[in-house]
């Protein structure tokens, strides 16, 4: 299914700050500070960044589990995810989400069975106790299980298997949005592809809009048709795949490609940008443009003024020097 | 890597590292699990040869054997030959093996922060190499870790050599170990995942680092990797390790163009490469073996492609390439693969 333009779901300007309370005014991480973006129906956004960057925080608010300090998530154009109200039960029900580890997200006590069967449960998706268990699998067959496995416990599966448990889990309720958070970061490289694989087919069968989070840039360009690149809870750059990495306008997102491996060895000797140091930390971060500190273009404004993330179409950049890809 | 074209490997030089039928079996409470299963390598000074394998493949066991970090009791370790620098390492004492672990031969982990210990001050680990192994006084092995500190660049190196583990970031942790590796510039630098844990750009400055040391002292490397594209950056060969076994080993340059092991060509098709992204990955069927639970063939046939019966019933044993001088293949089809990769 093409991506339609309606917006499924959206950020407004997220702010999450941890541990402020404790720490007093200056202690806390500022984990996400001032995102926005959408996510139309049946389109897959990838988010890339480093450890640190604000990925996940971001993950987490957009499906409901944590609540941003400022800004807000709307789905179909209905805020939730602000003030004190809980989330609503359709809401919940239609934003699911897949966490990275297979093994700690799945309960050791339950059964497969039990696993998918609850979010059915809980949102009162099967009418009888047959029904239910043919709903499971069903499930079970569409990520590729046999349901004659349904009756076994997580301990009894590999991590890829794990992981399309809890893929299934997530469909149980007919979502039209899955958050997937590093799904295939603790997978064996021979079982990666066919989980991001399943993912796609997932995708163009269903019609689910998928926000894709990792930081393996190569698997993020593979399933995605817009890409966003955090750096230190901020968007840095925004826009379709092919442009964002074909044409990166932010000097982070061109330092990120030119570091990521090739696997090829005539790619070694390949013009690249390394970075100095590390990342800062999220708790006190540079004035202005957070990447300042790390970027070869830096000047004088840059530690005075926060760049805006425009751009002239749909590509979009935070950077005062970004040139407009022509 | 930036790096001169031709390998600075020495062909008539002893060999850095020479390792003859490696056997590693843990004695569990349910029975042995074989899991490292004759691993021969060698690795030429100045030269880098990944270790390339996915998790449960061997590939730490087999370093950490080397090392001789397995000498327990419920594991039991053999090796036919083990040189390190020409010395013989089956001919030694425990005590005398112990000596040469942190000075000729030495290991970057993984995980910096807790192969650092965390009351110690940094120069103080350092330093510790200096008087154990060269009898240095308190000041002269001072002086050394500041020396240390800049050639793996951390800046104001005077100044740190007084903080402990926490106060620096992950990558300046990978960068003190591998200080501490180079220091007593050992014969064989054995580095077990040494980016795994570190973001991206920071991946890039440490594995750049470790080559500049390896051609500056001449080091041979082992890189334990799990990730084609770091192996591609850095290693002049290239060793696949599949269920305990090594299944293939050639130059970096043909590995990737023509493999030739069925499971090499899997991978290399299952990895989505960032300047050509394709609509499908080809995905391997099933999972890796469990260690233990491997039968009598190639321990690949359950997912292989190109499985007939021989591979079922005969383990390949690991054999030159017929016209590839510096190629190795443990396949019973590995002409078949070799064609298919040149159409």
């Amino acid at each position: 299914m093409p991506p339609s333009t309606e917006p499924v779901l959206a950020a407004v300007d997220l702010h999450k700050t941890y541990g402020n309370r404790i720490f007093g005014k200056s202690g806390g991480v500022h984990a996400v500070a001032g995102v926005s973006l959408t996510l139309k129906a049946g389109e897959t956004l990838g988010i890339v960044g480093e450890s640190g960057c604000g990925k996940s925080t971001l993950a987490r608010m957009l499906v409901g589990l944590e609540r941003p300090d400022r800004g807000e998530v709307t789905f179909h154009g209905k805020p939730f995810a602000s003030g004190r109200g809980s989330i609503p039960r359709d809401v919940r029900r239609r934003v699911q989400m897949v966490f990275q580890d297979p093994l700690t997200s799945l309960n050791p006590r339950m059964t497969v069975l039990e696993i998918i069967a609850e979010p059915l449960d809980v949102h009162g998706l099967a009418a009888s106790r047959q029904a239910r268990r043919a709903k499971v699998g069903e499930l079970l067959e569409l990520v590729g299980l046999a349901p004659e496995l349904m009756n076994r416990f997580p301990h009894e599966f590999s991590g890829g298997q794990r992981q399309r448990i809890g893929i299934a889990r997530a469909l149980a309720t007919e979502p039209e949005v899955i958050v997937c958070d590093e799904p295939v970061s603790a997978l064996d490289m021979s079982v990666q592809a066919q989980v991001v694989n399943l993912l796609a087919d997932l995708q163009r069968t269903l019609g689910v809009a998928l926000v894709f989070i990792a930081h393996d840039l190569a698997v993020v360009r593979h399933v995605s048709h817009r890409v966003g690149v955090m750096y230190l809870g901020r968007m840095a750059e925004l826009g379709p795949a092919a442009e964002v990495y074909g044409t990166p306008a932010h000097p982070y997102t061109k330092a990120l490609l030119s570091a990521a491996p090739i696997p090829r060895p005539q790619a070694r000797h390949r013009e690249r940008v390394i970075l100095a140091g590390d990342p800062p930390s999220p708790v006190d971060p540079p004035s202005g443009c957070r990447f300042r500190t790390r970027c070869h273009q830096a000047q004088d404004l840059c530690a005075e003024q926060a760049p805006e993330l425009t751009g002239p179409h749909a590509h979009l950049a935070a950077c005062h020097f970004s040139v407009p890809a022509a | 890597m930036a790096k001169p074209a031709p390998a600075t490997s020495d062909e008539r030089a002893p060999a850095a590292l020479e390792v003859r039928d490696l056997k590693v079996t843990f004695n569990t409470s349910t029975g042995a699990v074989p899991a490292v299963r004759g691993v021969d390598l060698v690795i030429r000074p100045g030269e880098t040869l990944a270790l390339l394998g996915e998790s449960g493949s061997g590939k730490s066991v087999t370093a950490r054997a080397i090392m001789g970090l397995h000498d327990q009791p419920h594991v039991d370790v053999r090796m036919e030959r083990a040189m390190v620098g020409g010395r013989d390492l089956l001919a030694m004492t425990p005590e005398n093996r112990r000596l040469l672990r942190g000075s000729a031969m030495t290991m970057v982990f993984q995980d910096a922060l807790s192969a650092l210990n965390p009351v110690l001050t940094i120069g103080d680990q350092i330093g510790e190499l200096f008087r154990v192994h060269r009898g240095a006084s308190r000041k002269e092995a001072r002086e050394r870790a500041v020396d240390l500190l800049e050639l793996v660049g951390i800046p104001a190196a005077r100044d740190r050599v007084r903080d402990y583990p926490h106060q620096f970031s992950g990558g300046m942790r990978q960068r003190i170990l591998i200080a501490m590796a180079v220091a007593l510039e050992p014969a064989l630098l054995i580095a077990d995942e040494p980016t795994t844990a570190l973001d991206v750009t920071v991946q890039a400055q440490i594995l750049r680092l470790i080559d500049r040391l390896r051609r500056e002292l001449g080091t041979a490397v082992l890189l334990i990797t799990h990730d084609l594209g770091v192996a591609a950056e850095v290693a002049d060969r290239i060793a696949v390790m599949y269920a305990g076994r090594i299944v293939e080993t050639s130059p970096v340059e043909d590995l990737y163009d023509r493999p030739a092991h069925p499971y090499t060509e899997a991978l290399l098709a299952a990895i989505p490469d960032l300047d050509r992204p394709s609509s499908e990955l080809l995905a391997i069927p099933g999972t890796p073996p469990r260690p233990g639970a491997v039968g009598a063939g190639c321990a690949f046939a359950p997912r292989c492609t190109r499985s007939t019966e021989i591979c079922a019933d005969r383990l390949p044993a690991l054999t030159p390439l017929v016209g590839h001088p510096h190629r190795t293949a443990a396949c019973h089809h590995t002409e078949e693969v070799l064609h298919a990769a040149v159409n």
